[in-house]
């Protein structure tokens, strides 16, 4: 076998007291896919980051096709052909999709003696670049005005304009949708074919079953076990992430709930909260009950989840508990007893104040002590104590920034929030999006609890395992209306709700 | 360096960097450590720890505030202006409601209409300077008109220490209590922190932001007072450059201009480092015009170093 595209050997990373990456090897031959999983904190951010020349190793050293190579930036490693494509793309969202392509080395003209783009031929080059992946934007619309998913071709379009001999992708499909997701799997086929190594990094296992050549399982910074493909599944794989305690399939995917259909029949349960004007995408949460909200980017879905918390433009109104109430803001919600986590982790978290200050933010004015009073101190903190100890956020310190939790803690403490402020009605967006497997379970487990204790839940989510797995009842939205809605006790067909999205 | 002294010095630069400032001085020069000189400096720090407290408010939040300069112009005319006429009591109340009205302009116009800090504050620090202008006409207002027990204000002392000492030191042991304690002191940090992840956690941003602009201007109005009872006058050209001053104190104090972090505490000793480096370089006798090319060399040292630190 010739030499691997790109290699790691030995590569040792410490930040402060913690072994990032202990004497990890990694290696990725051309026209293969090598996928990389872990748990959050396992290491993969930070091989990824040394991979792609963020990070120098502390010891261990880089070989980009058989040759050592020393990275004194990520200039260097895009210089070698290692091209990263991270979470948050690096587009520049005011420029139009070609200025954005083509940024770096624009073609040029000489008018008068001096350098000026030439915009035709940067139009041309852009249309034929995207092409290629089979996508065909104006290429003069400003960038920010895209989906994510168009986005993330666009940065790949750009990887592809430079000399790629490696692609890394870190959580790739976090935010796409399933049909957006096999446009970017036939992208990296079709790549991969052309001799392109590629360094797949996500939480989905399935997807990693379905793509991946290879793969690494790291754990607390080592190599936990490295496989090809036929030879791991996804229960391998998720035993090998957690060590073996967890293997056994405690809480990972737990036996399915009992849905409302094995509870003995009362008398019509009264709507926890549902829209009081007729309206096409009109929501009805009973309490006890976890409704599923499905649809494609676009379909209005995460609209809904807006309306019901009072953002995006207007006043909705809506019986809560039968009274009816205007919001016009999410402080009005709060204060109706409904809480909203956003499927943007910076949107739920301030990352530079501590979990103590995140959790107890919406409930500041319940914890004074007598009106206009000083935060009883004890109160609040022992609330938080509980809380944290309650959803088992971890490390237990109230005091250290949001920021220093990992994906899945982070999120934990944006449910917190909630419980903190006893709120009856959960709105979810992807709650355990970039979650590794194991918060993943508890956060499944908590919005059951959530639900069995009275409250109500509408769950959006990309993830149909997901769905089928937490809630109740599914409702189905195409172009903002409910199309379908899917109980539980008829069994969830994945076929009928995809025919209900219009997927 | 042990893992616990360093977290114990780590967010004190800046009192380490007074302490250490204060200590070069007093080895070149026996003058600084004399009484006459120590309460001098805290008389001149007094006014710019007034502002920079509200300042700082402004900055928490994730704001910028360029007009407390003209403000304190402004209301200290204003206050010589209605004393004058209707007596102490009324005159103060004039100086801090004219300050007051200006912040609320200022923050209207930022959290409501959504128009950058920046270019707001800018735009009232060179109308308010033309109001002052316009309303006195150039001239000081007051002098020997002004109520004997305000002009003795700005001289006189409690248990020894000036007046226009006292007044900050209680507004900082209030407002801190505020800032840490209270619900609106926290969502004022939540706010700078991520405007939009306060709007979702139910803060009502807007009024947030714009209440941090009232208690910048407010105190503002106060400084303005203090420095016409200091001066004795109303004075229109007053307060020019303060809002730089105040703004450099309180980044000194290791605030974020992203918002977000930032404690009263360590404003103020932002405030005395740039007293204290303006006094000893006066007693070392340092060309006037190279103090300032010290003071702003320390304004952007002190920025790097706090980046440097960040980004570790």
């Amino acid at each position: 076998m010739s030499a691997p595209a790109v290699s790691g050997r030995g590569l040792t990373k410490q930040f402060g007291a913690t072994h990032a990456l202990d004497g990890v090897d990694f290696d990725v031959q051309a026209a293969e896919v090598h996928a990389l999983v872990g748990e959050n904190g396992a290491g993969k951010s930070t091989l990824v980051r040394v991979l792609s020349g963020v990070h120098r190793p502390d010891q261990g050293e880089i070989a980009v096709g058989g040759t050592v190579r020393r990275f004194n930036g990520p200039r260097d490693a895009i210089a070698a052909g290692i091209i990263t494509i991270p979470q948050e793309l690096r587009l520049v969202p005011a420029l139009s999709v070609a200025e954005n392509l083509t940024l770096g080395d624009p073609p040029l003209r000489r008018v008068a003696g001096l350098n000026t783009i030439d915009r035709a031929r940067m139009r041309k080059t852009a249309r034929d670049e995207l092409a290629q992946l089979d996508f065909a934007p104006d290429p003069d619309i400003r960038v920010d005005r895209l989906s994510f998913a168009e986005r993330q071709l666009i940065a790949i379009a750009r990887a592809l304009r430079r000399q790629c001999r490696v692609l890394i992708l870190d959580e790739p499909t976090a935010a796409l949708e399933t049909r957006e997701i096999e446009r970017l799997f036939a992208v990296l086929a079709r790549m991969k074919r052309q001799g392109t190594a590629i360094i797949y990094v996500s939480h989905r296992l399935d997807e990693i079953v379905a793509l991946a050549d290879r793969c690494t399982v790291l754990r607390d910074g080592r190599v936990a076990t490295t496989s090809r493909r036929g030879s791991f599944n996804v229960t391998d794989l998720v035993a090998a992430m957690t060590g073996s305690a967890a293997a056994k399939g405690e809480g990972f995917f737990p036996s399915p709930f009992l849905g409302s259909a094995d509870q003995p029949e009362q008398a019509p349960r009264s709507a926890l909260l549902e829209d009081a004007v007729e309206r096409p995408d009109a929501i009805r949460l009973r309490p006890r009950e976890v409704t599923g909200l499905a649809g494609l980017l676009g379909s209005g879905a995460s609209g809904i989840l807006r309306r019901l918390f009072g953002i995006g433009g207007g006043t909705s109104t809506i019986r809560r508990d039968g009274i009816m109430r205007r919001l016009a803001s999410p402080a009005d919600a709060v204060r109706a007893g409904i809480g909203f986590v956003p499927g943007e982790r910076r949107l739920g978290l301030i990352m530079n104040l501590s979990a103590r200050d995140n959790i107890l933010l919406p409930s500041l004015d319940r914890l004074t002590r007598g009106r206009g009073g000083g935060i009883d101190r004890a109160r609040a903190d022992r609330l938080v104590r509980e809380l944290m100890e309650l959803l088992d956020i971890r490390p237990r310190n109230t005091r250290l920034s949001a920021s220093a939790f990992s994906g899945g803690n982070q999120q934990k403490i944006i449910l917190a929030k909630w419980l903190a402020r006893e709120v009856g009605v959960l709105l979810l967006e992807e709650p355990t999006q970039g979650v590794d497997v194991a918060a993943k379970a508890q956060i499944h487990r908590l919005i059951r609890a959530f639900a069995e204790g009275g409250g109500g839940v509408l769950l959006r989510s990309s993830d149909f395992a997901e769905l089928t797995l937490v809630c109740d009842a599914i409702l189905a939205v195409h172009r903002g209306r409910t199309t379908d809605r899917l109980e539980r006790a008829d069994g969830f067909d994945e076929k009928r709700l995809h025919t209900a999205i219009g997927a | 360096m042990t893992a616990s002294l360093k977290r114990t010095l780590s967010g004190q630069g800046a009192l380490i960097a007074l302490l250490a400032l204060c200590l070069i001085t007093a080895l070149l020069t026996h003058r600084f450590l004399s009484p006459l000189n120590l309460s001098n400096i805290l008389v001149q720090s007094s006014i710019m720890a007034v502002i920079a407290i509200g300042m700082t408010f402004v900055i928490v939040g994730g704001g910028f505030d360029l007009s407390v300069g003209s403000t304190v112009a402004l209301a200290g005319c204003f206050a010589a202006m209605t004393m004058v006429q209707f007596g102490l009591l009324a005159g103060v109340v004039a100086g801090i409601a004219t300050g007051i009205a200006v912040g609320l302009i200022n923050g209207v116009i930022i959290a409501y209409l959504g128009v950058n800090p920046f270019i707001t504050t800018l735009g009232t620090m060179v109308l308010v300077r033309g109001l002052v202008y316009l309303v006195t006409g150039g001239a000081p207002v007051g002098d020997e008109q002004l109520p004997a027990a305000f002009l003795a204000f700005g001289s006189a002392r409690f248990l020894g220490i000036h007046y226009l000492v006292w007044v900050p030191a209680i507004l900082l042991i209030v407002l801190s209590w505020v800032m840490a304690a209270t619900p609106y002191g926290r969502r004022v940090y939540a706010t700078g922190g991520n405007r939009e992840a306060a709007y979702l956690s139910g803060v009502p941003v807007g009024r947030i932001i714009a209440s941090t602009y009232v208690w910048c201007g407010g105190l503002a109005g106060l400084a303005g007072v203090m420095l016409a009872a200091r001066l004795q006058s109303g004075q229109p050209t007053a307060g020019e450059f303060y809002e730089l001053t105040a703004i450099a104190a309180v980044v000194l104090g290791g605030a974020s201009l992203q918002g977000g972090e930032g404690t009263l505490y360590k404003s103020i000793i932002g405030v005395f480092i740039m007293v204290v480096l303006g006094n000893s370089l006066n007693l070392l006798n340092v060309d006037s015009y190279w103090q300032r090319v010290a003071i702003g060399v320390v304004i952007i040292a002190a920025a790097a170093a706090d980046r440097l630190r960040s980004r570790h």
